[in-house]
């Protein structure tokens, strides 16, 4: 099928825990604890490329890491993913395989808060060091929401155009912003 | 100078098809950044011959997008149920205040003549 997926396999064993073909690249997800070695087996067989590197928050299930690989002629393109726990979220750094990734260690540690061990410079890039939180967490309520009138509010329906149930924005939790 | 020759496909602005708007507020809702401003009241209409009882239809007040917040993802434009809102390809309207670069529904339903029928999108 995927050079690259078959020595991801073949390197890895059974900490390859699924192969998901989708409607795209084929995603090969991996133990946290193989990640680097994930992403070392798939450059030895080609996937040289590091596109890009972002996680998703799964809430109790913790957050998913994504690391787009490809060989430089992309004719193999791969998502390695794994599933770090939300009390302990931490890979080891692939910095060392690929050089490039170091930005988007950085980014990732800063957005959703998981640790890259073995990566030295994971100061934020955007926010304050004293923010204290992990923006892309879906546990940071986004306050500006919460202060500042949503377009989406009004309903034509709705007595005196706003709807009858006050609508609230994604990312404002239920009870927020109820004295406005 | 000559204008540059851009596909088809561009997202260079969203044009409104006014009569396809229900005023459901799903792009408003959908937007990411909060730059589409929906205004609208309902009217109740008369029974008829078509219709046995009244009925109460949305009718459009205002329909802006703040293209200075506007960051062309398409999501409204993917959301709309009735097919009201379309990419064009026109991408110049340089304003020289940031006001000038909310088009209200007007505006909006001008871009329409310059969106690109299926086939050209698919040319």
């Amino acid at each position: 099928m995927s050079p690259v997926v078959d020595a991801v396999q073949a390197a890895l064993g059974d900490a390859v825990l699924a192969v998901v073909p989708g409607f795209g690249p084929v995603t090969v997800d991996v133990d946290p604890a193989s990640w680097a070695a994930a992403v070392a087996a798939a450059a030895g067989a080609g996937a040289t490329y590091a596109d890009y590197l972002t996680a998703y928050d799964e809430l109790e299930l913790g957050f998913a890491l994504v690391l787009h690989v490809t060989t430089p002629d992309a004719s193999d393109h791969v998502l390695l993913r794994t599933r770090v726990p939300r009390d302990r979220p931490q890979v080891e750094s692939v910095v060392g395989i690929h050089r490039g990734l170091a930005w988007h260690e950085r980014a990732t540690h800063e957005m959703f808060g998981i640790g890259f061990v073995g990566n030295d410079d994971l100061s934020p890039l955007r926010t304050q060091p004293s923010l204290g939180a992990h923006p892309l967490r879906k546990d940071f309520v986004l306050a500006a929401r919460v202060a500042r009138p949503w377009p989406g509010e009004k309903d034509p329906a709705g007595d005196n155009g706003r709807a009858r149930r006050r609508v609230l924005p994604p990312g404002v939790p239920e009870g927020w912003g109820d004295q406005a | 100078m000559t204008e540059p020759a851009v596909p088809a496909r561009s997202r260079g602005v969203i044009s409104l098809v006014e009569e396809n708007c229900t005023v459901c507020m799903l792009c408003a809702r959908e937007c990411p950044d909060w730059c589409i401003h929906i205004e609208g009241h309902t009217e109740t209409l008369p029974a008829d011959e078509e219709h046995r009882r009244p009925r109460t239809e949305n009718v459009l007040d205002r329909f802006a997008i703040d293209f200075s917040l506007c960051l062309y993802c398409g999501i409204c434009i993917e959301v709309c149920p009735f097919d009201a809102l379309h990419w064009s390809p026109e991408h110049e309207y340089a304003g020289a205040t940031l006001a000038e670069l909310t088009h209200e529904r007007d505006r909006l339903a001008g871009w329409e003549a310059t969106a690109p029928t299926t086939a050209q999108r698919d040319a």
